[in-house]
């Protein structure tokens, strides 16, 4: 992931007069977003704020390039507009949707695979960078521009660190959040390789989640091409263990996915790892 | 979702997949058939070895372990349902499954010759394993059916992973497990046992769905039905890492709640209400940071939560996000106060305690 993609300027939003959609262009824009249009089926000619609304997004693209489209379509419309997306060749797509059907994310991948677009999300709360773009619903009055790129699973911890960061007067250079789905369009490797490229980052912060073996597969990626500082934090020490249901999913994933399991080995990667969140913003050297 | 046997039977049956023959028990009725394996149906792995399966003779046996099934705690789980199957004349047991691989984003199948209770005994790189798409399933029948060693099934086999795929993309299901897979004695491939995971998320398309999902409500889960602190926060991220904190202070967290995205003042209610039922609780932790959620539906969940709930313990408010303030001006003229940070809160509650 290319640091220009996420700073360029011509940003629409699929799904502008829904009701999160509406709030959040809103939000975009005051904080200084590029946003100069949105979609939304059969409501072309209408205005939310001062942005014009369209039909699709190949009916923009007659008036404007675009770079990047933020989603906030309901979920069983999201695959329609990712794919839209994708087809229209847009370079970022963040999908900000929660509750995608996963049979409809396998799809969407296969069309990402044939495309030129990136997705970040979905069940995500997009990019911020503070003082530049925001692509998504992370609150940007709670940030701080600075060095530090901060990567994170879970919405909400996103929020949570970042804060943590701007209290202690520590800024931030990138928030991404590429959400907490099974499948999901962007992962922590490509997060870790633009933090490690880009010279304006100095440190790197990670929040994982239980579940899945993504954390495992950045803590090897870190171990062996990272040389900025990470400092990590994966969440659910304390949580239930789930009910697996059959042997299939022991079979393929034979790795522990447990907090626990995945905090020891960023580790042993060199990590500095924390066992909550507090820790995680207090052990960040100013 | 995870269906139970004769719920995820049902759906293979219409997908053209063999299933043995079988009907729901009915205490009041006399079976329809005789012998039959009795099994109850729990959302959960290891019913045989607590007792949980019992092949019957005669009409006695059969209301003897009728009666003795449905009254048996498995793993937590009573049975609310019996199924009773025809016997099988065994040849050989076989494993076969179809999942999502999260890293290849795609559907693999998984297979292996020697299928049954101890299937986690093989080793795991022993598995046929092979990513399906809707253009190699006829290839993918094939190859199984000579890793089984089975050339004259070929052709059966292939129906079988064509008839599998399009159950599994018909129904949304994320798992698709047939555990064991039987030849029988005729020479013919039928499902033994089915475990099957259907996606909660694509229910908006599925309005056909009416399964008893015992195993469901993952947002609220008890962790320490002794313990003194509840909490409740938004996103799995935040109600984990609020629960890690209070444990790490050294405190009891009683649950775990994560209210959800665009969560309002009903839903949280209900979360108060649900809160109040166990004994020990001495403080509330409400750790919110609002990105599509909205402060101020919460400040009018607590406000409501104040008057509506009697003797409820102290609150411990962290809101931060999204319309925070005019969730501080509605909290304010109600006198509450809020903390800025989740560490604030744990220290105001460990303070208390020891006040």
């Amino acid at each position: 992931m290319k640091s220009s993609l996420l700073t360029a300027q011509n940003v629409i939003i699929q799904g502008i007069t829904g009701a999160h959609g509406a709030f959040h262009a809103q939000a975009m824009k005051n904080s200084g977003t590029g946003i100069v249009a949105g979609t939304s089926p059969n409501k072309a000619g209408q205005f939310i704020d001062t942005i014009p609304v369209y039909n699709s997004i190949k009916d923009i693209q007659k008036d404007f390039t675009v770079d990047i489209s933020v989603i906030f379509v309901p979920p069983a419309f999201a695959k329609s507009a990712i794919i839209e997306a994708i087809s229209a060749k847009i370079p970022l797509i963040v999908c900000i949707t929660e509750g995608i059907p996963i049979h409809d994310m396998l799809q969407i991948k296969q069309h990402l695979e044939k495309g030129s677009s990136t997705l970040i999300g979905p069940n995500c709360p997009g990019v911020l960078i503070p003082g530049n773009n925001k692509l998504g619903i992370i609150p940007a009055h709670l940030s701080l521009p600075g060095s530090v790129g901060l990567v994170s699973r879970s919405g909400t911890l996103t929020y949570e660190a970042m804060d943590g960061l701007t209290r202690r007067n520590i800024g931030q250079r990138y928030i991404v959040g590429i959400g907490g789905d099974r499948i999901p369009g962007t992962s922590f490797i490509d997060t870790l390789a633009l933090f490690e490229s880009d010279p304006t980052v100095e440190q790197i912060v990670m929040i994982g989640e239980i579940g899945g073996t993504s954390e495992i597969e950045a803590a090897d990626y870190i171990h062996q091409h990272v040389t900025k500082p990470v400092y990590a934090y994966v969440t659910g020490h304390h949580a239930p263990e789930g009910v697996q249901l059959g042997h299939a999913g022991a079979i393929l994933g034979s790795a522990d996915e447990s907090a626990v399991a995945k905090t020891q080995y960023l580790a042993q990667c060199n990590v500095h790892t924390a066992n909550s969140i507090t820790q995680l913003v207090k052990m960040i050297p100013a | 979702m995870k269906l139970l046997e004769y719920e995820a039977k049902h759906l293979l049956a219409s997908a053209n997949i063999q299933t043995p023959r079988s009907f729901i028990v009915d205490v009041n009725s006399l079976p329809s058939f005789l012998p039959v394996v009795l099994k109850s149906q729990v959302p959960i792995g290891g019913r045989g070895k607590a007792g949980g399966i019992a092949v019957v003779y005669t009409s006695e046996e059969y209301t003897l372990n009728t009666s003795r099934i449905l009254s048996l705690d498995i793993k937590g789980f009573t049975p609310k349902q019996l199924l009773a199957e025809e016997l099988i004349n065994i040849e050989r047991e076989l494993y076969l499954s179809l999942l999502i691989d999260r890293r290849s984003a795609s559907i693999i199948l998984m297979a292996h010759t020697n299928g049954g209770v101890e299937i986690e005994e093989n080793h795991v790189d022993d598995f046929l394993r092979c990513s399906l798409t809707d253009k190699n399933l006829l290839a993918a029948g094939e190859q199984l059916a000579e890793y089984f060693d089975l050339p004259e099934k070929s052709f059966v086999l292939q129906d079988l992973v064509k008839n599998l795929y399009a159950c599994m993309i018909k129904n949304d299901a994320t798992l698709l497990e047939i555990n064991p897979l039987i030849l029988t004695k005729d020479g013919e491939i039928v499902a033994g046992d089915c475990k099957m995971e259907l996606d909660d998320a694509a229910a908006f398309r599925h309005p056909e769905w009416n399964f008893e999902d015992e195993a469901a409500e993952v947002n609220f889960v008890t962790l320490d039905n002794q313990g003194t602190v509840a909490t409740i926060a938004n996103g799995a991220g935040l109600a984990m890492a609020t629960v890690d904190a209070v444990a790490d202070a050294g405190l009891v967290p009683a649950n775990f709640l994560d209210i959800g995205g665009g969560a309002n003042e009903s839903s949280v209610l209900a979360a108060f209400k649900r809160i109040m039922e166990y004994p020990n609780i001495d403080a509330i932790i409400i750790n919110i940071f609002a990105g599509i959620t909205r402060c101020d539906e919460i400040a009018k969940a607590i406000i409501a939560a104040r008057t509506q709930i009697n003797a409820l313990p102290p609150l411990y408010i962290r809101l931060a996000g999204t319309n925070f303030e005019q969730a501080v001006e509605l909290l304010t003229a109600e006198q509450i106060t809020t903390l800025s940070t989740l560490e604030s809160c744990i220290e105001a509650v460990k303070t208390k305690g020891k006040s």
